[in-house]
């Protein structure tokens, strides 16, 4: 019995933070304001307690000097399928699935068979500084289900959970069409897309009525799921990366009135200011990865040539945008970036008309803000999650590393090597 | 009096390329030696007449500020597929090809030449893909120009190998096979060598032996007139192609190189180069390959960046340097990674490579350092002449 309360008191003090820390005489980046050089921001109890310039150490805290360091909110990942097994990204059989869950395919403990009991750390995005990510299902699947926003550190699966659902995922364009044209079935084309649809939303809306009317109805889990978008509960993410695509997502979403947000975005810039005047955020993908060429787009027939002053030209129009990784997990052809080159894959778009800052955002605040979870991460602000990278320099500079993260003010990355 | 439009152009392109051009106040990254800062450039006749701090502007030169900018050599991509349909890449039932000319696919409307030059990428070489495990001859060739004799730096642009590709149904199926395969091809090559060697000293008495094209391709290849460029992932293939190397006596340089730094001594010691970062650096691409190249360039070996364009795109070349850099290569190793050190492994480093006097005045002007992601081309300059200008581009 001793022996037990022992080793559970040992775990504790890993996984959750007790002892404050002060990361001290940095250049702060809080992203909701102005950058603090010499500036510190403390971390007590899972949260930011304090930033600033001129900011009181705790008795007993932790006092880490990150004089000639970078400090900054941890990087949101607004768009990812990493977590899940090859076979898990897409269920094959239907191209209409509201019902499924990304969170019941998420596998953050590891190859199968291996691995030690231990908190979970998934070190690949952490050591690109991302603590946050939005995970979903593949894009083969006009309705792929419910994405989730998750942590990338945590004491168990339940910890890392920030919002679930977090969205209806969604796919206009080739690699659903692809998909059903492997398998012999619908949709063929984009008409059918649209029309399967808007044939689904219409059954949903019904089976609201229905279900109102009669509270002993037949349960559909799918339909329950659609109700929530219908109802503004959850926002509807398509990925649409072609002008057709994203036009048809506008229009579906007027139609039926639930919040939309397009991923990809690839043509976004030739619909700004209806993005704009529609107040549709835009999750950029692809167009700043300098390591994806059209070739390995899975949807190259959807592309557009790469165009990296994408962001530039939706922000000067207005719209809301982040830029994501879009990463998959399946070894190492996989057709986007990673979230370990997140920062520097973003960095290519300040040379494209973006300011640091810009970028710095749209990494960060911006994907907290259009997934609906800035009220816990994105910022360096009070009351906030203790999510906090250090950089050894400049965040866009190739050469800078982050070389210490914190998730919930416990340090659970630091970088290993020289 | 009408003078021929014709001779107008031609006039013109004349002058374009004896009139003098000085360059001054960049940051001037030579590749041949330390950054020079405040330098000045002189390009005369298509050639960079003087390089350095002191440089005089002769009068009436055309005179560039660049004052706050970074100027490096041309860069040169060592292993590209652009300027070739990919239907036109690979002949896959043939194995062994080394006949095969990417010269007789070379489509100069491809845009990928133009999108290379844009990225500061002025030449590149370009050839065969890797569907066989010998897929022809490869080209150096600038990205610019309309002159294809004038464009190509020579025809012998390396014979492509490739230990990757077997054949679940023939031979060679298992990578013994592919060894086996490549040194019996190489062994005919000697046989065919000497035939023709015995016919022209027994005076060239009777018939001469039968021409094969794929045997006189290869023949050069021993004779050291070509080199090697292997495409080659695991190091048990490197060491088989080593191994080919000490018995053939052939120039060797490995490409993607992926497991290269695990055998970087024995690779140094035979003087073999290695083109490096493959694919990027993507998901999956562990940390250890990552510091491959600078494993690699400790070990001594000689080391060039490739983006494989498709496949990345040419402008980003640079940061493939950039990572390695990252990962521990010294700048001045990188900035070599992606010209000079590609110039020697091509044998083309008399014409470009490096801001040196004499050479090709091929230069790229970035508005920040050349590695950094957020940096851009300001300006190329192809056989000194201007041939982008981002701020005219920009303003069409």
């Amino acid at each position: 019995m001793k022996l037990l309360s022992a080793t559970w008191f040992l775990a504790a003090t890993a996984l959750a933070q007790t002892r404050p820390v002060a990361l001290q005489g940095g250049t702060v980046l809080p992203v909701s304001g102005p950058a603090i050089p010499n500036g510190t921001v403390i971390l007590r109890d899972g949260k930011i307690a304090a930033v600033g310039a001129q900011v009181a150490v705790p008795a007993g805290a932790l006092v880490i000097d990150c004089r000639g360091k970078y400090v900054m909110p941890g990087l949101v990942d607004a768009m990812t399928s990493l977590g899940f097994a090859a076979n898990d990204l897409n269920e094959p059989s239907n191209s209409l699935t509201p019902e499924l869950r990304a969170i019941e395919a998420f596998n953050p403990f590891g190859t199968m068979g291996s691995g030690k009991y231990g908190p979970i750390r998934l070190t690949e995005s952490l050591s690109g500084g991302v603590t946050t990510m939005y995970i979903a299902p593949a894009d083969n699947s006009v309705i792929g289900g419910q994405g989730a926003v998750v942590k990338t550190a945590g004491e168990n699966l339940e910890s890392l959970i920030v919002r679930e659902p977090a969205a209806m995922d969604l796919a206009l364009g080739d690699p659903p069409k692809k998909a059903a044209n492997q398998r012999q079935r619908d949709p063929a084309t984009r008409m059918a897309q649209a029309a399967m649809l808007r044939q689904m939303l219409i059954k949903a809306q019904e089976y609201q009525r229905n279900r109102a009317a009669n509270p002993t109805a037949p349960r559909d889990l799918g339909m329950e799921a659609l109700g929530r978008l219908l109802r503004k509960e959850l926002p509807g993410r398509v990925q649409a990366n072609s002008a057709t695509d994203i036009r048809s997502a506008l229009n579906i979403a007027q139609e039926f009135g639930f919040d939309l947000i397009i991923d990809g975005g690839a043509a976004a810039w030739e619909l700004r200011s209806l993005l704009a005047s529609r107040n549709v955020p835009v999750v950029l993908g692809q167009v700043s990865h300098p390591w994806v060429s059209n070739e390995e787009i899975p949807d190259k027939a959807d592309y557009p040539p790469v165009d990296e002053a994408s962001a530039a030209k939706l922000k000067a129009a207005g719209v809301k945008i982040a830029i994501a990784s879009f990463s998959r997990s399946f070894g190492s052809l996989a057709p986007a970036g990673s979230s370990k080159w997140l920062l520097l894959d973003a960095a290519v778009a300040a040379g494209y008309g973006l300011s640091e800052e810009d970028v710095l955002r749209f990494l960060t605040l911006a994907p907290a803000e259009i997934m609906g979870v800035a009220n816990r991460i994105g910022s360096l602000e009070t009351g906030k999650d203790a999510d906090v990278i250090v950089l050894d320099g400049p965040p866009l500079s190739v050469k800078s590393w982050v070389e210490r993260v914190f998730v919930g003010g416990v340090e659970v990355h630091s970088r290993q090597r020289p | 009096m009408r003078i021929p439009i014709v001779v107008l152009l031609a006039a013109a392109a004349w002058a374009s390329a004896q009139e003098t051009t000085a360059i001054r106040g960049a940051t001037v990254h030579t590749a041949a030696g330390p950054p020079i800062p405040n330098a000045t450039i002189i390009i005369r006749a298509g050639k960079i007449a003087a390089v350095g701090a002191g440089a005089a502007i002769p009068q009436g030169a055309r005179v560039i500020d660049a004052q706050g900018k970074h100027i490096t050599p041309g860069m040169i991509d060592e292993h590209s597929h652009i300027g070739a349909k990919a239907t036109d890449l690979n002949d896959r039932p043939m194995i062994i090809g080394p006949q095969h000319r990417i010269l007789d696919a070379l489509d100069l409307n491809d845009e990928q030449w133009k999108e290379a030059m844009r990225g500061g990428v002025t030449t590149v070489i370009t050839g065969p893909g890797s569907g066989e495990n010998v897929s022809g001859q490869a080209l150096v060739i600038k990205t610019f120009g309309d002159d294809l004799p004038k464009r190509i730096l020579t025809e012998r642009g390396g014979m492509k190998f490739a230990m990757g590709p077997k054949f679940p149904d023939r031979y060679p199926a298992t990578a013994m096979g592919v060894a086996a395969n490549l040194r019996q091809y190489l062994i005919k090559t000697q046989e065919y060598t000497a035939s023709w060697k015995k016919w022209e000293e027994g005076d060239k008495k009777g018939n001469p032996p039968a021409r094969d094209l794929g045997y006189e391709a290869m023949a050069e290849v021993l004779a050291g007139k070509q080199r090697v460029r292997a495409h080659v992932h695991s190091a048990t293939d490197v060491m088989t192609l080593l191994r080919l190397k000490d018995e053939f006596g052939f120039d060797l340089t490995l490409h993607h190189s992926t497991e290269a730094y695990k055998v970087a001594p024995e690779i140094a010691k035979r003087g073999v180069n290695a083109v490096v970062m493959p694919l990027g650096p993507r998901i999956g691409i562990s940390e250890d390959v990552l510091e491959g190249p600078t494993v690699l360039w400790k070990a001594g070996v000689r080391i060039a960046m490739h983006t494989d364009a498709p496949v990345l795109q040419q402008k980003w070349l640079r940061l493939c340097a950039a990572i390695a850099m990252r990962y521990g290569l010294p700048e001045a190793e990188a900035l070599k990674a992606v010209t000079l050190n590609t110039a020697q492994i091509a044998r083309v480093a008399d014409r470009i490579g490096s801001i040196e006097t004499g050479k090709d005045a091929d230069l790229v002007l970035f508005d920040g350092p050349w590695y950094e992601p957020r940096s851009r081309v300001e300006m190329v300059f192809g056989d000194g002449v201007l041939l982008y200008d981002r701020q005219k581009e920009e303003k069409k």
